[in-house]
């Protein structure tokens, strides 16, 4: 990294969005350094998924700002963000369902932060992340022919393949089988591995965050109401409180 | 698409291109302005194809572009050599998708169709009401070129379309614009700029029918309004692309020679029940063969490489 060393990769701070009168998220602040893999936490309509759409610039923020690498980048458009380095996946899947899987690829490569601007280049860069993610046998399929466990797997395949340095990672692993997010798990360490990636990762497959993540921020309407290790947001009260619906001793 | 499928388009567009180049020399005017006609069609549906093909805005009003070039070459008759006039017209309707095409390609589905076709109206009755308030419900043109340079001019503008068509589809761009039709907020996502994309797809399929509403008002020595704004221009080139199938320059040219030789032919032998059958061939298409003729070729292509 040419940049200062204390500079972290993805620096949120105070960020806030309203949508009318509805508060989604209010005054969050976090940092990401590279490497990591940082787990966002929260129940339904904690503002886990605003908050990945305001750093992919799928929404603009109504407070606060967003850097990366020491970069402002709130109010760029997402395919800006997605060339500086930044992809994300959807909790929903939007896979290009009349397009192949590796058409899928192609367009995350030939646009994303490696802007493989050859056709040719770009398939082999497609088809090395398909291998590296175990789906090179369905890289002439068309989408919309994918199972869910499959798309899943395709939101992560076309995330990475725009080489970003940061991937945000919504639920990948919801509603997946057991002997399913197991994969995916061993997948996604040893894709962060290979490629030096940061990941964030929201989840509700507590067993599969603890796995993964060096540190889980908690969201709770909107705000974030603690920070720490796998270990101590375990025992956190106001997490168990929240999660639990009341102090366990 | 294997070699030898590629061999054979390739192989049947030569001939077809030798065919319509040699056509003017061989046939009676009848023929010559029947081969302007079809061409005239290839022109605009490869073009519509650009745009609403390649991207799913499906544009319900292509013929205001068509409109906007023949108005321009009437309202500049002999004040304006033609090539210049021509090539006028081509500008002006790519720099009224411009100026509309920001605003329009903010909403998409059934309000993209919609408005396209509100605005060609609108375009249409503004010019009839100015025409009206100047007093000159339709004008006569005299001294238009003979049929053989119209012909080979509307020609070119067809081999012209064709070629963006094949280029678009085959490019980089091209890549940008089906992903953005697949899902437009995960091809954002993916790096690809959305808005300047489909402006781009907009304006460039917007000049070509410019200049062939310029190349086709030298045709009629008359020009009313209401029949360059025509909304059946639109309607047809629509049914042409569906028929056709498929994304790329092949589509068109299958389904805009199936839609004229089948209307010619029922024109001729059943006047009466003429637009009855082609509804019911159109509906059955879609109903039947929503890939068009390019989905049955390349579906029976590939029950046929598969080994039994």
């Amino acid at each position: 990294m040419s940049t200062s060393a204390a500079a972290p990769l993805l620096e949120v701070r105070d960020l806030g969005k309203r949508f009318g009168g509805l508060t989604a998220l209010a005054g969050v602040s976090f940092s990401v350094s590279a490497g990591e893999t940082i787990g966002v936490m929260g129940a339904n309509g904690a503002g886990k998924t605003t908050l990945f759409s305001l750093i992919a610039g799928n929404a603009r923020p109504s407070t606060g700002s967003i850097a990366l690498d020491g970069q402002r980048i709130d109010g760029l458009s997402p395919d800006k963000i997605c060339r500086l380095g930044v992809a994300r996946t959807f909790q929903i899947v939007k896979p290009f369902p009349g397009l192949t899987v590796l058409e899928n690829l192609r367009t995350a490569a030939m646009f994303g932060r490696v802007a493989l601007t050859d056709r040719g280049r770009a398939d082999r860069h497609a088809m090395a992340v398909l291998d590296e993610i175990g789906m090179t046998e369905l890289a002439a399929a068309p989408a919309f022919t994918l199972t869910l466990a499959a798309q899943k797997r395709l939101e992560v395949a076309r995330a990475i393949a725009t080489g970003a340095r940061i991937v945000l990672l919504d639920e990948v692993m919801a509603g997946l089988t057991g002997t399913e997010v197991a994969q995916m798990l061993e997948t996604l360490r040893r894709i962060r591995d290979s490629r030096g990636l940061t990941l964030v990762v929201i989840e509700h497959v507590m067993q599969a965050l603890m796995k993964l993540c060096t540190r889980i921020v908690v969201l709770h309407h909107g705000e974030r109401i603690a920070e720490g290790t796998p270990e101590a947001i375990g025992r956190d009260q106001r997490v168990l409180s929240v999660y639990f619906g009341a102090a366990t001793t | 698409m294997g070699g030898a499928a590629t061999r054979g388009w390739l192989g049947a567009g030569i001939v077809g291109i030798a065919l319509l180049a040699a056509l003017p020399f061989f046939a009676n005017p009848y023929l010559v302005a029947t081969g302007l006609t079809l061409l005239m069609w290839l022109a605009l549906t490869q073009s519509w194809c650009v745009l609403s093909k390649m991207t799913g805005y499906v544009s319900l009003g292509h013929v205001v572009f068509y409109g906007i070039g023949a108005y321009l070459v009437v309202i500049t008759w002999q004040s304006w050599p033609l090539p210049l006039a021509i090539a006028a017209a081509g500008a002006l309707a790519a720099l009224f998708a411009v100026v509309i095409g920001l605003p329009v390609l903010r909403v998409r589905g059934p309000y993209f169709v919609i408005l396209t076709f509100g605005i060609a109206e609108l375009v249409k009755y503004s010019i009839l009401a100015g025409e009206a308030a100047s007093g000159t419900a339709s004008r006569i043109l005299f001294g238009a070129p003979d049929l053989l340079v119209i012909y080979f001019a509307m020609f070119a503008l067809a081999a012209a379309a064709t070629l963006l068509l094949v280029l678009v589809s085959r490019s980089r761009f091209g890549q940008g614009l089906r992903s953005l039709r697949e899902n437009e907020e995960a091809a954002e996502t993916l790096g690809v700029p959305v808005v300047r994309y489909k402006l781009l797809a907009f304006v460039l399929s917007a000049a070509i029918p410019g200049m062939v509403g310029a190349v086709m008002a030298l045709r009629s020595t008359y020009f009313v309004v209401g029949q360059v704004f025509d909304p059946m221009i639109s309607v047809t080139v629509i049914a042409m692309a569906l028929l056709g199938g498929g994304d790329d320059a092949r589509g068109p040219i299958l389904g805009t020679l199936f839609l004229f030789i089948v209307s010619e032919v029922l024109w001729v032998r059943a006047p009466l029940a003429y637009m009855l059958i082609l509804g019911a061939v159109l509906a059955g298409f879609v109903l039947l063969a929503p890939g068009g003729i390019l989905g049955i070729v390349d579906s029976a292509r590939a029950r046929r490489a598969r080994p039994a």
